[in-house]
């Protein structure tokens, strides 16, 4: 079809040379503007056409060229908003966190139904809002990417639950031989019902517990005794004389979560009531609760249960004990005698004879009924030994049809895990609701992932009568079912868990009162009051029995397996990079297990010791260790305070590649040291330990032990205390008296006796010292001042202040590499102190000090910043700019208390720059999509080349202070709480408005506990709003105020 | 303006017969000839050693401040130490283009012009490190008080890093504006010989049109003279600024007040040592013996013993000051400088800066060029490890034992000192084919008093008496 054609005009039509010409030209009339140069433009070899040309092509090019590839932010809207999710308002439910009986009442903070901060739950009557670092890193876990996404079979993912269903619920109808649940201690009341249920269904199903770390030999023991199988309540709270056999009740015993607040409540001490509880400790290794004890002497483990025997004597007939050393001798005789003020002895052995006779201490010193009571009984370790060989015996035989495993992982954590791999290759059916492919998942043919305990429905009695629940806090993440709900799909009952779960407790407390306790969550009922009557006829033969128990001979070594405060047994934390960097609070060593040695055994015998370049060299001497023909090779960590004949591997370690990124073959699996006496597991061995020609680096973040006699940490004697509570008052005054009066102006305080409370001067010398040790005029500090106070009486060194300010402010890991060249990020570290003679480990007194910005008032960082990217402001606080910071790292270099961290990589992939992230293989997950999953939003992700150190969790502060405003009142202290303050498991951070005086952190400095505050490096005049308290010991001697004993002093040069 | 006569005692500073014609001749041969091979392989060289060193910065700046050995408690290393150096090195050019001009000491016109020079690629070399140990090198310029709208915000005036910035800035502009001023009669000199067009553009472009006039003369010598008055204050001004970093700072070892004329002394040191071994080896290259006399480092080698001491005394001033101040902190920081984990560095630094300068007390020492050559590096490795003392052990053990750590630089770290050798010999080694070494105008300034041809005149003149010689100078104007 031909095209109509349009003519403008008849010239166009026509088409002569004339118009042709015309059209040519486009300007026919000249252009006013560009005259002359028109004719050059348009004449020019290339045009202003071409020109045109030319620039829109490069203009396109240059676009092109520069529009590199911009990453893909998603964000999705709330189109339909949740009733109760408000964007950037964060959301507290009340939780319970259960890990094999290791458990806390918490507070779960969700932002935008993300849970990311977990805080303990001080409604507890248990807890008490006390969490350890494990509790808070849990929140990582659930985001961790190695987690299990969906029911595997045979290995093989599948999409439906169905597909599992089916042939389970086949092969169960179908199963010859028994069927056996095999559980982690459970403390779920509905879950029991859920288990009955089960059991129920299937006659022949039989449901037994394990504990990876048993606590079976002390519920025997009670067994004996009281005739009651099952572990009674301690109340460390009561407890004014504690002593502890091998028992880290701070660290990993039992329930640290809950005896921390107890032993705490005791140890806070102040001038007007001087009083605080002795601690004993005597134990094999360094533990970190030995590391706090007043008095600690070694053993080794095998002598436990002498040590026991020699105390029970001086205990009832005040014979003088006949142990191995002098200050073990003296320790049980003064014991003995202390004892019988409310005393508690605990003891860490498994041994049933042991824990016999530690029942027989505690009853002669009156501690049931008071310090333990058997009202409540404590549900934490179930796990029953000798059913769980039975078991594995059973599988091996052939007699077991079919295995449910939930919770445990023997094919890692129990000590003949060759045998339990054999028995469950021999069952007919076995399936495992591991949340990842742990060691035994890996080995059984279904596995049907649980939902992470943040996903969960639940609760838990960890005491008899003591409830507590678990509420999800998100949408489960990957295709997982609650464990529950998978037993009870397989016994072919309909009801899902939720609604036996709301049936239960609407049932027993009334929909109200379940409402109200879910909110809170926790609620005690009352508990059946049993009280057990102690039987000592066992106590004789336990006593025949542990003398007769041979230790190691010449040549030989006792091999201690423990728990780690980091990772504790294991599981799904041994893939939590937050935990493995973070230090140990004995070695202060990150990401491996090592062999703890004592000072003199290494030097002397393996070429290893703490030299001063020992000390900074990263390499260890690498040691093979032989029990029952087993090998392990693993670096030598020099630890004072292990017994000389005894060295100490962490269990948790040396995992399978499936457990996850961080875990995979980083360390060793030692737990097939432990060993079964026929009774119960024990968790020492005798062995060889060799020499190797290799060495291994481990990544320990502190590098030398002593604190030099230095003027930066404060420890006394109680009697010390006693006699003269204004000591450190008035050292303070003596040094910078010059500093604080100006001569012109008279010295009225220094004649006569001074008639003000140590309150007064203490405030007077702060104010004085302020403004008169300076050239400079002083900035009147009007409004809020924040401050801050750690009692280092209460610290314990445990860490949960280190991960909750990683959680909170969202802080990178750097992975080992990074920590072994010391450019770790912690904001907050704490520094531990050894002084003594590392030759003798009884002489070693340990002294932690959590060491965090000090928010200087006069801080050096700030006026050497030449960008001015630091600054003060004016309530207190020293801030980062991070977006001014060019990381020239001068702050760093002059703060004197080096707590300014900087930003050494990209470790967020928060840089300008693409593919630079750094990796290190360990860390990578944490930048997986679904792990960032965790960071606070309220905190910016830093990037490279930045410095970086304690805001004082500024976000948190300005909440605090937007709810005081919204309220139309003055801040209060529980408006804000910073991480760490929260986290602390010991009370010891005090945080608040130092300019109210009504708040706790003015009535500490200036009301209450005066006489024991100093500020670290004072005499500078950096004048930090951070004081610390000092440290008082139970016990004759500050061993660090000698430099005749303090060898660590002379030695390190 | 020169006293036509000098004494006999005085050693001539030009030996040789040496007519003006002669002088430029000997000067300009060097650029008028193609270049040795040995000036290729050593131009190579410089060349892969600056690659290297690009390479090294480049890494660094791609991955992090990560890929060097700093950490926590040590945060800087051998970045700041390289900076100090370098900017020590300097000082010699400076100090002996202006002071000795204004001290009228005859001996600096040999030696001046390459001295100059090295000072201007030494405070090029040490510019590297403070820009490139930022950690966000790309916001560099936030340090600049340029009129901004982000407030505007300006830099922290307290910050003696800030400080720096103009201190070296200033100090590189000043040097170089006195170096070029000093080069402008000679570049026209190699113009008026030169026989190919191109160079003789170019060194037409660079002799801004000189002539030679007496007004020429009159306003290139007030120029100096000018610059040199600026130079002089600058030559204390630097490296006090410089020392600064640390003396203002609160970290013990660090905060003294001792800090600025030791640091200057010790600039004044590592400058002539590096003067010296850049020397020896243009005169032996460039067969200048006849310029640069024994009689030019016999007096350079006084000025290495003189502030060798100066420095030596400082060091053992600190030891004092720490036993005498009685604050624990600090004689602290001292037991470890000199028996801690880096006590290997304070003894080489010592060893170096103190003990070997003291064999220049005798005069057949300070007159032998081979010893001489050996003990200016000597100097140089123990200025280095005297910063490295300062600046490293200081914070490998400061206040709280809990983060003292051991630092140890890694390869980038090297790379990048490495590469600023290559750039300052490849500046070099330019400068040495294309530039003038020795200043042309200003050793003929000297050649007719000092000049060993001139000197054997001067029995002539001691022989007349007073009266005489009063006549005949009178009588020459």
């Amino acid at each position: 079809m031909a095209q109509k054609k349009y003519w403008k005009g008849l010239e166009e039509l026509e088409n002569t040379p004339e118009h042709q010409q015309i059209v040519e030209n486009e300007f026919q009339q000249e252009l006013p503007v560009l005259g002359d140069v028109s004719d050059k433009l348009l004449g020019a070899e290339t045009p202003r056409r071409d020109f045109l040309k030319f620039l829109g092509f490069s203009t396109l090019a240059a676009t092109v060229a520069a529009s590199c590839e911009m990453p893909v932010r998603k964000a999705i809207p709330y189109a339909i908003k949740p009733e109760d999710i408000t964007p950037g308002v964060a959301n507290f439910y009340a939780s319970s966190f259960v890990d094999n009986g290791d458990y806390a009442a918490v507070v779960v903070k969700t932002r935008e139904g993300r849970p990311i901060m977990v805080e303990g739950n001080e409604l507890s009557s248990i807890t008490n809002g006390v969490v350890s670092a494990r509790v808070i890193a849990s929140t990582l876990s659930l985001y961790d990417k190695a987690r299990l996404r969906q029911p595997l079979v045979k290995g093989n993912p599948v999409d439906t639950f169905e597909a599992v269903d089916t042939p389970i619920k086949q092969a169960l109808s179908g199963a010859g031989g028994a069927v056996y649940l095999l559980t982690g201690t459970i403390l779920s009341p509905t879950t029991k019902v859920v288990i009955e249920q089960f059991k129920s269904r299937y006659p022949n199903a039989r449901h037994i517990q394990y504990d990876p770390v048993s606590y079976n030999g002390l519920a025997l023991a009670n067994d004996a005794t009281f005739g009651r199988n099952a572990i009674p309540s301690y109340h460390f709270e009561k407890a004014k004389t504690i002593f502890s056999l091998g028992a880290d009740f701070l660290g990993t015993w039992l329930a640290p979560n809950e005896f921390n607040h107890g032993y705490n409540l005791n140890r806070k001490i102040s001038a007007k009531n001087p009083a605080m509880s002795k601690h004993y400790q005597v134990e094999a290794m360094m533990s970190m609760t030995g590391s706090n004890a007043d008095e600690r002497a070694t053993c080794k483990p095998s002598e436990y249960g002498k040590v026991a025997a020699a105390l029970y004597q001086a205990v009832v007939s005040g014979a003088a004990p006949q142990t191995g050393s002098d200050k073990l001798n003296r320790l049980i005789s003064s014991a003995a005698k202390e004892l019988k003020n409310n005393g508690l002895v605990v003891c860490g052995s498994n041994d049933v004879n042991v824990q016999i006779i530690v029942n027989a201490i505690n009853n002669a010193i009156g501690a049931y009924g008071n310090t333990i009571s058997w009202g409540a009984t404590s549900n934490y370790k179930q796990g029953n030994d000798k059913e769980f060989v039975a078991f594995v015996d059973a599988m091996n035989a052939g007699q077991v049809g079919a295995v449910f495993i939930h919770g445990v992982n023997p094919s890692y954590d129990y000590l003949d895990a060759e045998k339990f791999n054999s028995g469950l290759a021999k069952v007919g059916l076995s399936v495992s609701f591991a949340e990842r492919l742990d060691e035994t998942a890996e080995k059984c043919q279904y596995v049907v992932p649980d939902h992470h305990w943040l996903e969960s429905w639940g609760d838990a009695e960890p005491k008899s009568g003591h409830y507590s629940f678990i509420q999800p806090t998100i949408a489960p993440l990957f295709k997982t079912r609650a464990f529950q709900d998978s037993l009870l799909t397989w016994a072919g009952i309909t009801d899902t868990y939720h609604t036996i779960f709301n049936a239960y407790w609407a049932g027993k407390l009334g929909q109200s009162a379940f409402d109200k306790a879910l909110q809170d969550g926790v609620i005690v009922t009352e508990a059946p009051v049993a009280s057990g009557s102690f039987s000592g006829a066992a106590v004789d033969g336990a006593i025949a029995a542990v003398n007769a128990y041979k230790g190691n001979t010449d040549g030989q070594y006792e091999v201690l397996i423990y728990e780690s405060v980091a990772i504790g047994y294991g599981g799904s934390h041994s893939n939590n990079p937050w935990l493995l960097e973070m230090p140990d609070p004995v070695t202060r060593a990150t990401w491996d297990n090592y062999i703890c040695m004592s000072y003199k055994t290494a030097k002397e015998k393996f070429e290893s010791e703490l030299t001063l370049h020992n000390q900074v060299d990263h390499k260890k001497r690498v040691l093979k260790v032989t029990v029952n023909n087993k090998e392990v090779e693993l670096p030598v960590v020099v630890l004072p305070g292990m017994h000389n004949d005894v060295i100490a591997i962490a269990v948790g370690y040396g995992r399978s590649k499936n457990v996850g990124k961080a875990a995979a073959d980083l360390g060793k699996n030692v737990y097939h040291f432990g060993r079964y006496t026929g009774t119960t597991f024990i968790n020492y061995n005798v062995g060889t330990v060799e020499l190797t020609s290799a060495f291994y680096p481990v990544a320990i973040t502190q590098t030398h032990h002593s604190y030099e006699g230095r003027e930066i940490i404060q420890e006394f004697t109680l009697e010390e205390f006693k006699k003269d509570p204004n000591f450190l008052l008035n050292k303070r005054k003596k040094e910078l008296g010059h500093y604080t009066t100006l001569h012109w102006e008279g010295h009225h305080e220094e004649h006569g006796e001074d008639k003000a409370s140590a309150g007064e001067q203490a405030l007077k010398h702060d104010k004085d010292f302020e403004k008169n040790g300076t050239l400079y005029p002083v900035h009147e500090k009007h409004g809020i001042k924040w401050g801050m106070s750690i009692d280092l009486n209460a610290c314990t060194g445990c860490g949960a202040c280190v991960i909750a300010c990683q959680a909170e402010n969202n802080i990178s890991v750097v992975g080992k590499d990074r920590v072994l060249v010391a450019q770790e990020m912690s904001w907050i570290r704490i520094d531990r102190y050894f002084s003594g003679n590392p030759d003798d480990p009884d002489t070693i007194q340990t002294i932690y000090q959590p060491m965090l910005c000090q928010h200087c008032d006069n801080a050096p960082c700030e006026n050497v910043c030449p960008v001015s990217a630091t600054n003060h402001s004016d309530e207190g606080l020293n801030q980062m700019a991070y977006n001014r910071c060019i990381g020239t790292k001068y702050c760093a270099n002059n703060c004197p208390y080096k707590v300014r961290h900087f930003n050494w990589f990209d470790w967020n992939g928060a840089d300008s720059f693409a593919d630079n992230l750094y990796q290190d293989g360990r860390r990578d997950d944490i930048n997986d999509d679904i792990t960032r999953m965790v960071l606070n939003p309220d905190v910016t992700v830093r990037s490279r080349g930045v410095m970086e150190k304690c805001s004082f969790c500024v976000q948190r502060l300005q909440a605090g202070k937007l709810a005081a405003k919204m309220e139309g009142r003055p801040l209060k202290d529980a408006d804000v709480q910073v991480a760490c303050q929260k986290a602390c498991a010991g009370d010891c951070i005090t945080f608040g408005n130092v300019n109210d005086t009504e708040s706790k952190i003015y009535k500490e400095r200036y009301e209450e506990n005066s006489e024991r505050v100093f500020y670290v490096l004072e005499y500078l005049h950096v004048l930090p709003n951070i004081s610390y308290l000092s440290k008082i010991r139970n016990t004759d001697a500050i061993v660090a105020k000698d430099k005749e004993q303090d060898v660590f002093q002379v030695k390190n040069l | 303006m020169h006293l036509k006569y000098e004494s006999f005692v005085r050693e001539p500073l030009i030996t040789g017969d040496k007519t003006y014609a002669q002088v430029t001749e000997d000067i300009c041969r060097p650029i008028e000839q193609k270049p040795s091979k040995l000036w290729y392989v050593g131009f190579v060289l410089s060349l892969l050693f600056l690659g290297f060193g690009v390479f090294s910065v480049f890494w660094e700046v791609y991955w992090g401040l990560g890929t060097w050995g700093i950490n926590r408690t040590v945060g800087w290393g051998w970045d700041i130490t390289n900076f100090v150096w370098w900017v020590g090195i300097g000082h010699a050019g400076t100090l002996i283009s202006a002071i000795l001009l204004l001290f009228r000491q005859g001996w600096r016109t040999g030696v001046n012009r390459a001295a100059e020079a090295m000072t201007i690629f030494a405070v090029m070399c040490a510019g590297q490190f403070p820009i490139f140990h930022m950690g966000r090198v790309w916001n560099a310029f936030y340090v600049l008080p340029l009129p901004n709208t982000r407030g505007p915000l300006w830099p922290n005036f307290n910050s003696a890093l800030l400080w720096d910035v103009f201190a070296i800035s200033t100090y590189f502009t000043v040097s170089l504006l006195f170096w070029y001023s000093g080069l402008v009669p000679d570049f026209a000199t190699i113009r008026d010989r030169a026989k190919t067009k191109l160079r003789k553009r170019l060194y037409g472009l660079a002799s801004f049109g000189w002539t030679g006039t007496a007004k020429n003369w009159q306003r290139f010598e007030a120029l100096c003279l000018v610059l040199a008055g600026l130079s002089t204050p600058l030559v204390l001004s630097v490296h006090t600024i410089v020392s600064f970093d640390f003396a203002t700072s609160v970290i013990p070892g660090w905060h003294a007040t001792i800090f600025p004329p030791y640091f200057v002394a010790g600039a004044v040191f590592s400058g002539f040592a590096m003067v010296q071994t850049l020397l020896i080896l243009v005169r032996k290259i460039y067969k200048m013996e006849d310029y640069i006399t024994l009689g030019h480092i016999e007096a350079m080698n006084k000025v290495i013993v003189l502030t060798g001491s100066i420095v030596g005394v400082a060091y053992l001033t600190e030891l004092f000051m720490a036993w005498y101040s009685q604050v624990h902190f600090e004689q602290e920081a001292f037991k470890y400088r000199v028996f801690g984990p880096y006590w290997w560095a304070y003894w080489a630094m010592m060893t170096c800066n103190v003990v070997s300068p003291q064999f220049f007390w005798f005069k057949k020492l300070r007159r032998n060029i081979v010893f001489t050559f050996i003990l200016s590096i000597v100097v140089n490795i123990g200025m280095w490890f005297e910063r490295f003392v300062i600046i490293v052990t200081t914070l490998a053990n400061d206040f709280l034992p809990s983060s003292w750590t051991y630092y140890s630089p890694t390869w980038p770290e090297l790379g990048f000192y490495l590469g600023t050798f290559g750039l300052f010999f490849t500046c070099f080694f330019l400068f040495s084919k294309y530039f003038p070494v020795i200043a042309i105008a200003e050793i003929k300034f000297t050649l007719k008093v000092s000049g060993d041809n001139y000197k054997r005149d001067m029995q002539r003149l001691d022989a007349m008496s007073t009266e005489e010689f009063l006549e005949e100078a009178n009588h020459a104007h």
